[in-house]
This record gives C-alpha cells, structure tokens and sequence, in this order.
C-alpha cells in the first residue's frame, strides 16, 4: 500500500510537482484528465484548482485586469465542465476572480488616491452590509470557552469573514508606499500579479488549514456520553472525530457502505477506529442499511459536505442523506461539517445530484448473472434539504442557516456568482 | 522531439539479434513505456475493416484506440510507440489530427509517441521481431492492443512484476488478466475462445495454456505431466479475460527473436515458452484482477458486449459522459441515457439508455433503445431502434425498424425499412425504401468487395435506389456447401451467435486436416477467414491448436508444428523454383528440418503430401497456367529431377502397403486444406495424382486400394467427397488387378 516510488499513476501531487517546469497549457490539460478520470475527487480538487489558477495568474499573458479576469474565467469554465461533479472547482474560481477584483480595485483607488485607502473598506464590502452585526457571535448556541483553541478561532474568524478587506488593511499601505501614483502601468500589473499571487496562495492556506480549525471545534460540539454517528466519514470528518476523542469520552457509530469487500474480510475505517480506540473512544461499524434502527440511541450525526449551496443545502456522500432525515425524524442533531471554500453561491442543481458512478462499485462485475440480469445505478452524491441540517460547522466556527448567506456575501462577488456552472440544463 | 518513421523490409531482418545493451537500462527505469499493437492481422471486423482500421472503428461514440491512449495515460505511460500494419496512414493521420495525442502537440499526456511501420509484417510476432532489432524499449514496457478498453490501474501490477524480476532475472513477462467468476459471463461468451490458464496456486506462475472454444467436441484439457512435478498446487483457470495487457521485459522481445514462426502472441508465443520452460526457463506470470474494467474489442460480440459495458458504467470513467475526449459533451439524462448538446430529441421520443452524438436529430414517434448513435444523424419519424449501433451521419427515413445491428458512417436506410438482428451494413451503403432484408443469411452489406474494388449493386438486396452488396469473403466463394461445421472463427464475425442449431457433438474436428491448415501462409490476414457456410477446407487454425494440445503428446506439439511449416514452405518454395534446380537440396534441408525437430515420419509423410498438394493445386489456378488436374499432377510430380525418388524414399518411406496407403490418406487430407479449391476439382486432382504417382511407380495398386478400404478415408463428408472422385481410379485399379490375375492363371 506504500506509495512506492514506482507508481506510474499520475496523481495531484506529481501534477503540483510538475507545475513549475510545464507549460501551462499541458498543465491544466492534465489536471482536466485527473477530473475527467476521477483521478484528483472530492477536497483535494479544490487545492488542485487553487494550483492551477495560480499558474494562470504566473504564467498567462495579461496586461490588464480584464485579461486576467478573462484568462481565469476560461480557464476556470473549462475546468468546470471537466468536471461538473465537483462544484468545489467553481467556488475556488469564484474565490480568485474575487481576490482579482479586489486587487484590481485596491490598485485603482491606490493609483487615484492614496489618502482614501481607508474609505475602501465599506466600498469593498459586499452590499450586505446589514448583517455586520450578526458577526460578532459566530457560535450562537454557547458563550464560547475561553480556551487557547478558541481564542485562536476567533482571531481566525475574524479575519476569514473579512478575508479579502483584511488583505486591503494589510496590503494597501504597502503598495501604496512602495508605489508612487506616477507608476507606470506595467509595474502596477506585476504587483497587482504578486498580490493576486500571494492572494491565492492564502486561499490555499484556507483550504488545507480548513479541516483542522474544523477539527478544533470539535469537543463544543461533542460533549462526554455523546452516541455521534458519522455517515462514511470524510477527510474533514475523521479529524474531527479524533480531535473529539482527545478530549471527550464518546460513542462513534461509523457506517459504512454495505456490500463491498465484505468477502475480502477488510475491516472498514481500520486507521480511523485504531486512533478513535487509541483514545479509548468506543467504535461501531454499521451498515448502511442497518442504520435506522441505531438512530434512536444516537444523539448527533456528523456529515462531511461536499458543498454548501446557498438555500444551506448539502451535497453529501450518497446514502447520508438518508442518515440526515432519520435524524431529522427523531430529532436528533445533524451537524455538517465544510470549510467555507465549499460554500456554493448556486442553487442546487439536480444534474449533479444525478451523477451516476461506477457500477461495480456495488455489483462485480466478475458476477455474469448479475451483469446481464441488473441494471445497476450508482447514486454517487446526496443531496440533502437545508431543514433536515441544524448546525454547519464552518472553519470560521459553528454557523445557522440563516448565516449562510453573510458567509458567501463575504467570499463571492455578485459578478461572478453567476459564472456558469452547468452549461444549459437537459430536456 | 518525436519522429516519425517508415521503414521497410522489417520482417526479413527478423532473425538479427540485437546486441544486448546494459547499463544504460537503470537510468531510465523509472519512464514507462509502451507498445500499442495497433493492427490484429484479422478480419473479424470485415466488412467495416476494409475502409476503417479496426482502432479507429467507434466505440461509444469514440474512435477504440482513444480508450486504449487514455488507459495509457492514466498510468503513467511516457512513451508510446504505435504498430501499424493496414491502414496505417490512416491512423497516423487521426492521431496527428487530435489535439491531444498529437507528439507535438503541448498537451500530450506524452513524452514521446513514435509510429513504426513495417511494410511487410504479417503477424504480431514480425511486429515484436521488428521491436527487438530496434532496441527501443529500454526497460519493462506495456504491450497492449489497440483495441483495449480499460480502467485499471497498473501500479500495483508494475511493481510486482519488478519485484518478481529483480527477484529472478528470469521472471520475464506478466499478464494482466481479468477474472470473470464461474458463471456464465456475457464478455466470456462474446470472446468465443476461452483461454485456460494453468496456473501455480501461490506464485501466479503461468505453466501451461491452452484455449478452448464452445464448438470443441469436448472441454477435456491435458495438463502436461511436468505440471505436477514443478508445481504441486496449481489451479487451471478458465474463467479469466485475457484483454491483452501484458508487462514485459526486453527479454521477451529476445524470445520473439529467437522463434521467428510465432505469429500471435498466446497461442504461439506463450504457449511454445511455457512448453520450452526446461530449456529457456523463462518464468510467465499473471496478475489477475478482480476490481476494475479490462477488455479487448476484438471482434464483433466483444464490440457489442463492451459498448452495452460502457453505457451500464461497467468501464467507468470511461462513460460518454466522462468527455474524456477533446470536444465531447455529453450529459447523462435522468432516464440515464447520455445526450451531446445539440443532439435534438423532438417530443414524443422514447429514448431508453442509450447515446446520441452532437447534430443528431430525432423526429416524433421514435423509440431509440440501448442503442449508441454517432453524430450529424437523422432519424426519421416512427422509427424503431433497439440494441444498435448506428455510426456517424447515418440517415434513416421514417417507419423503418433496426434490430441490434451496425450501421456504419454514411448509411441510408429508406422509408419501411427493415434490418433485421445482426445486419452489419458498411460504410456508404444505402438501403431502398420498402426494403426487408432478410434474416439468413446475416446481412452483410458492403459497397466494397474483399480486394477493395467496388461492388456492383444487388438491386434485389438492397431495394430500388440503393447501394452495396453482401459482402463475401473470399473464401467461401467456391462453396455454399450446407457443411456447417464448428467454427468458432465464424462466431467471431457475427455481432452475436447462438449456439443453437449447431451440431456440437460433431467429430470433425480431426488433428491431421486441421493442421494442415496450420501454416495457410499465403494469407495476408492471419486468422483464418470463413464465411457464413464454413466448410472443412476452411476450418480454422483454433481446432487444430485445441485438438494438438488435448489429443497429441503436447510437448511435441510445438515442434512438430514448427517442423510442419518450414518444411512445407522449404519444398513448395522448392517446387516453384526453375525447371533445372536441383531437388537434392531441397531434400538436404528438408532432412535437416527433421533432424532438428526430431520429427516423426508421420510428419514428414505430411508435410510432403501438403507440400505437393499444394503445389499441384497451385497449378490449376489460372495465373500459374491453369492446368487440367492431370497435367498440374504430372507437373507437380515429375518437373523436378529427384522428386519423385524423394517422395518414394522419405514420403512413404518404403515398399509397405501400409505406408504406401497412409500417404494416399495424407494426399487427401492435405487436399482438403487447400484453400479456394472446390471438392470436386480436388476430388479429380487427387485422382489425377494417384494415378500418376502409380504409374510412376511410388504407389501400388495394393496401397491405393487399402486406402480406398480405410474407414479413415471417408470419415466425414469432405474427405467422402474427395473420395467418391478416385471410385474410376480405383475399378480401373481392381479391373487391372482381376486381369493381371487372370494373366497369371492362364498362364
């Protein structure tokens, strides 16, 4: 199992790795083949994206921001349509062309005037500026411990809700130190690459620090002699729980899916229930069809989103959303776990909730009866309605529903919300 | 950075061992190559293969050899060199023309894409030869076929292999095999030869293969002895997929070199290195896989079986909407079928499962079942489409109905049309309205004859207006015979068969007349070729190979085949040569073939009577002068000085009765292989031949006469027929006989 050095397989580290000596072209190229081949899924398509789109912003040729918007836009659409099943993609897009128009604008008003830097704040801000003060109280159930971990969020949060604005605060007094308002406009383009360069750069950061600031949420969430229940556990979601067990004294019910390799005697989730046990936390693996009849001993039940749309609905692992409204009928808490570079300023869209994976994900295809006598359909993705999901523990900290759309008015430009997604609809 | 190269006469330069290169070997270990055998030598796509290369042929919508350059892709592969025998322009052209593979372009997934042609290669095996002179491929290499569609990840595969290498510098070779359960498997039937694998339980060793078919008369397999002493826990495996992917080292270039009758590259080739483990003691393993998705489309039932695979997602990723090719843009449908924008569905289609390509128009009233469509195709109304593949910018006009048929590019299908299950219509044929074509015998409808020169139109197949005739292969020409005999090669060329109707307790399947057919060298394709009404003469190879390894000692098989051919060749070769050559060399090196091989005299009587057979049958054919059979008898026997001394001495071998009878019986068996000779010609050439060879005093009357009582002589209807020709001959003989008698009474 050792990734040996031998590998062939293309995989998103050895295309991160070749980025630099590519050519830009054969690098997004490939990386639309690592999608189309579902070779890079799931999270690690939104550092991947991230890559890419930095190497657009290094290496294509623009001399003005509308180029660049440009170059990104395209660039991102293509990526976009690889890989339609990933909506993830389309929110880094988004996130960039923002970070763009941000810079873009900062230098403008740098170049204009450099007294006003200050005024820019509430220029910059989206237009919702009505809900500022529902800011202060990210976690609205409890008064937030006084713990180091927290203290950490806060500051975090703080600067996570006004990513881009604090990027102005910090930015703006350099550039507009550094450059006079004569310069000439090629060298307002290199720093407006660099910025845009170091903006991204922060985006990435955001997203690999996502699971861990996630994670250090965890033991509010989960108190002693919780029965938490956790839907084929995701990346974000197993950090999370052994953060939890380091802390509190609980019950995990993992479930996994039910019929693959269960002749291949593999225990499911083996890392994950080693390190739950390790820290004395009980473990019980379920199968997915076996999980109604559990749910009344179950207090809480944790989903790892794939994507937050914008109405708070979830994209999820295919058959979570079954978790989600048992625990809804029994009115336990469901709490989806997501960094805020899932949010989606889109509604939901039942093309992608349509995707359809491999059949032999549940059928072998070694089984000829079988082949010939089933027609099997593979539901990869779940959606999930907003009503049946009661907490979204962001990296910014435990939000509501009716948070959401404060979230993606921070990180999204109403410009480029309507950035296309899914080119026309069938039928 | 890549070049491209078109080299001549590779075949010849076969046997040139290339110096092996060390050292230069460990630096480039860690770039993967591979080799893409991008021609099959088959005809098992004819009709549509004669206009379109067999990897260039649709699958889903996509040329085959996209899937196979992707499934590269996907693994790492760097550099790729592509084997092109037919068509090769062809192919060069459309990879040059794609974006993405194009070597030059920036965006191919490789380092390097070079074409080889070799002009004059006529197997696999002259390929890999080929391969071995040039000493391209450095380290272990991907083979794969062109026409491989697969999901697989190598990796793991990979590096077992290396380990097993670096292990035993002899573990040479790993086949990436596919198992597909013990029951009934769709792609197991639609492969129609199933391989056996014997396998060591605990290495994954290979020890001996073997390939069985369902028109077999039996399914016994003869596992060599030695099998249980070098290995005591083996399992003999049939339920595996071979799609063709093999992990090799240059060693197994080398071990082509070495053999240069191996033409295909399991039944000749990893069967005679398994039978030679105690000389070259080269070790073959397999990997098989149980997850994931490997076939080849390697004929019409895999074409059809993979592309029902593709849209049940069995191959995923590799699913129309994937779009894994430069330009598609499919989207699946909730009924889960996949439309290309811009294909138009008018209201009141039902479309269930299927694929529709970009510019397609679909008109009211039709229903459009499991069916792939290509694009630009316009589908009238109110018509029925089940279970098809219809190719590109094929128009069908209203109220017709097609069943579980091909319809390549540029097909017309008139008003009320009919094609019925199985029909394969080639490019540009064009069906008249109010056409029925009929169910028997299969459709095959092609603008084109075997040798590419156009059809003149069958009005009265293809309805007023249209174009094509069926397609006939080129041999089965001469007979239409109702002989239906077992041939599993005919399966191959059929959409889908049913083995109803078969007669498969039929005993034909004789070791002898089948192998006659073994070296039918004078074929381009290699793989035999049979039409609807297969007859003996045309019985394929596949028998021979399952009957020799099950019926004969199987050790011996592969030598005696490799006997059987050279000596055969060496003597015609000998035959045709000028009017005062000498015989006597031809002799001297048919004598040394025997000492070499160890060949028993039963094989040499053989491949004398093929090798004179064959030439006097070559004679009566029209450019070698057309001769009456008793003129091309004579010719055949005595234009050589030597020859027929040779044939008394070394072909029958003595003054026995006996001999002089089983050579006869040979005689008539090697009639029976010839190609394009219809039984009542051969019937007089054999005839003709025996008379001469009586009076030139190499056969007896006794001898003829025991031949003519031998059940073995008439064991099946060809040989009966052949037969019934000699009946003047033998009277004639026994007449002789009572005179000469009655002489000695008198007397």
């Amino acid at each position: 199992m050792a990734p040996s050095r031998t590998g062939h397989a293309p995989t998103m580290e050895k295309l991160v790795k070749s980025l630099k000596g590519q050519l830009l072209e054969a690098s997004i190229d490939s990386y639309i083949h690592l999608l189309k081949r579902r070779q890079v899924t799931g999270d690690d398509c939104a550092e991947a994206t991230a890559h890419i789109l930095r190497q657009v912003v290094a290496k294509s040729k623009w001399s003005d921001v509308d180029q660049l918007l440009n170059a990104v836009q395209s660039v991102g659409s293509r990526l976009v349509q690889a890989a339609p099943q990933e909506p993830v993609i389309g929110n880094i897009v988004r996130r960039v062309m923002g970070l763009i128009r941000d810079e873009a604008s900062e230098e403008r008003n740098a170049d204009e005037t450099m007294s006003e830097s200050i005024s820019e704040l509430p220029a910059l801000a989206p237009p919702t500026t009505a809900v500022h003060p529902a800011r202060p109280q990210p976690t609205p159930f409890r008064p937030p411990p006084l713990s180091s971990v927290t203290s950490f969020h806060v500051s975090r949060s703080k600067s996570m809700f006004n990513l881009l604005s604090v990027a102005d605060t910090m930015h703006s007094p350099q550039t507009g130190a550094s450059t006079p308002m004569s310069q000439a406009q090629p060298t307002s383009m290199n720093s407006l690459r660099s910025e845009v360069l170091d903006g991204i750069e922060e985006i990435m950061d955001e997203i690999s620090q996502a699971d861990d600031q996630i994670a250090s949420f965890a033991e509010i969430q989960i108190n002693p002699t919780d029965n938490v229940l956790a839907y084929l556990p995701s990346r974000t979601v197993e950090r999370f729980l052994i953060k939890a067990a380091a802390k509190r004294k609980y019950t995990v019910f993992l479930v996994s899916l039910d019929p693959p390799n269960t002749h291949s005697g593999e225990v499911p989730f083996a890392a994950l229930r080693k390190k739950l046990n390790s820290y004395g936390v009980k473990t019980i693996i379920l199968a997915s069809n076996g999980l109604m009849a559990y749910m009344s001993r179950v207090n809480k039940v944790v989903i790892g989103a794939k994507v937050v749309y914008q109405n708070g609905g979830l994209l999820v692992e295919s058959g979570a959303s079954v978790a989600a409204q048992a625990a809804h009928a029994l009115s336990r808490q469901v709490i989806a776990l997501g960094g805020v570079y899932k949010f989606c300023p889109e509604d939901p869209s039942d093309n992608i909730a349509g995707e359809k994976g491999a059949s032999s994900t549940y059928v072998s295809y070694s089984d000829g009866l079988k082949v010939d006598a089933l027609e099997v359909e593979n539901t990869v993705v779940d959606y999930v309605p907003p009503e049946l999901v009661d907490v979204y523990l962001t990296n910014l900290g435990p939000q509501t529903r009716h948070h959401l759309a404060t979230i993606m008015a921070d990180h999204y430009k109403p410009e480029d919300v309507g950035f296309s997604l899914h080119p026309g609809e069938l039928y | 950075m890549a070049t491209k190269q078109g080299v001549k006469g590779g075949a010849a330069a076969g046997k040139a061992k290339k110096a092996p290169k060390a050292g230069a070997d460990d630096k480039r270990e860690d770039v993967l190559q591979a080799v893409v055998l991008a021609d099959s030598f088959q005809d098992r796509f004819l009709p549509f293969t004669l206009e379109r290369p067999r990897c260039l042929l649709p699958l889903a919508g996509v040329p085959v050899i996209e899937h196979t350059l992707e499934f590269l892709a996907s693994n790492g592969v760097q550099e790729v060199f592509i084997y092109c025998g037919a068509h090769s322009e062809e192919i060069e052209t459309y990879i040059y023309d794609s974006k993405r593979w194009n070597p030059n372009s920036a965006i191919s997934p490789f380092s390097s894409l070079e074409f080889i042609r070799v002009s004059d290669a006529t197997s696999i095996g002259d390929f890999l030869r080929d391969l071995d002179k040039r000493g391209l491929v450095s380290g272990d290499f991907l083979l794969v076929h062109g026409d491989l569609v697969a999901n697989v990840p190598l990796d793991d595969a990979l590096a077992k292999h290396r380990a097993r290498r670096e292990a035993n510098r002899d573990a040479c070779m790993t086949m990436v095999l596919r198992s597909l359960g013990a029951e009934r498997h769709r792609a197991e039937e639609a492969s129609v030869i199933k391989p056996v694998f014997v396998v060591d339980s605990a290495t994954g060793r290979c020890l001996q293969y073997d390939e069985i078919h369902p028109l077999q008369k039996g399914d016994n397999l003869m596992v060599d002895p030695s099998v249980f002493q070098e290995c005591p826990d083996f399992a003999v495996r049939a339920d595996l997929l071979d799609c063709g992917i093999d992990i090799c080292t240059p060693e197994v270039l080398a071990l082509w070199s070495e053999s240069f009758d191996y033409e295909l590259p399991r039944r000749n080739f990893l069967h005679g290195v398994l039978k030679d483990f105690e000389l070259n003691g080269k070790m073959i393993y397999t990997e098989v896989i149980d997850g994931g998705y490997a076939a080849r489309a390697s004929n019409l039932a895999m074409y059809d079986c993979i592309s029902r695979d593709m849209m049940e997602r069995w191959t995923f990723p590799y699913v129309p909407d994937s779009n894994l090719v430069h330009g598609q843009t499919f989207r699946r449908t909730k009924e889960g079928s996949c439309l290309e924008d811009n294909a138009i569905v008018e209201r009141g289609v039902h479309i269930t499962k299927s694929v529709i390509g970009a510019g397609s128009t679909v008109n009211t009233g039709t229903s459009v079942s499991k069916t792939i469509i290509g694009r630009r195709c316009r589908i009238g109304k109110n018509v029925k489409i089940t279970n098809s593949y219809i190719w590109d910018d094929v128009v069908i006009e209203d109220n017709s109905t097609i069943t579980r048929s091909i319809l390549a590019s540029h097909v017309a299908v008139g008003n009320g049309c009919r094609i019925p299950e199985g029909s394969l219509l080639s490019f540009g044929v064009r069906i008249g309205d109010d056409t029925q074509l009929r169910k028997a015998p299969t459709p095959r409808i092609s603008r084109l004859r075997h040798d590419r020169t156009a059809a003149s139109t069958d009005d009265f197949l293809v309805g007023p207006g249209g174009k094509g005739a069926m397609y006939q292969d080129p041999e089965d020409d001469d007979d239409q015979d109702s002989d239906t005999d077992a041939n599993p090669a005919l399966l191959m060329k059929t959409l889908f068969y049913s083995l109803e109707g078969m007669d498969l307790s039929q005993s034909s399947i004789s070791t002898l007349a089948s192998d006659d057919e073994y070296d039918d060298d004078d074929d381009d394709t290699f793989a035999p070729t049979l039409g609807a009404d297969g007859t003996m003469a045309t019985r394929n190879r596949l028998s021979s190979f399952a009957s020799l390894a099950s019926d004969d000692s199987a050790a011996h098989a592969s030598s005696v085949d490799a006997f059987h051919g050279d000596a055969v060749h060496g003597l015609v070769d000998a035959l045709r040569a000028d009017e005062n050559e000498d015989f006597d060399s031809a002799k001297l090196e048919f004598m040394g073939l025997r000492l070499a091989n160890d060949a028993s005299d039963n094989s040499m009587r053989r491949a004398i009577a093929v090798a004179f057979v064959r030439r006097a049958a070559e004679l009566l054919k029209p450019e070698h002068g057309g001769l009456e059979p008793t003129k091309a008898a004579e010719r055949a026997l005595t234009s050589k000085k030597g020859a027929v001394k040779f044939i008394k001495e070394v072909g029958v071998g003595g003054d026995k009765t006996n001999l002089q009878m089983e050579f006869a019986l040979a005689m008539q068996k090697a009639l029976l292989g010839v190609k394009g000779l219809e039984s009542a010609r051969a019937g007089a050439l054999l005839a003709a031949m025996l008379q001469q060879m009586y009076s030139l005093d190499v056969l007896e009357e006794d001898g003829i006469l025991a031949w003519w009582r031998d059940k073995r002589a008439s064991e099946n209807e060809g040989l009966t027929k052949l037969r019934e020709k000699c009946k003047v001959l033998v009277e004639w003989l026994e007449n002789a006989d009572e005179e000469e008698s009655d002489d000695d009474d008198s007397d």
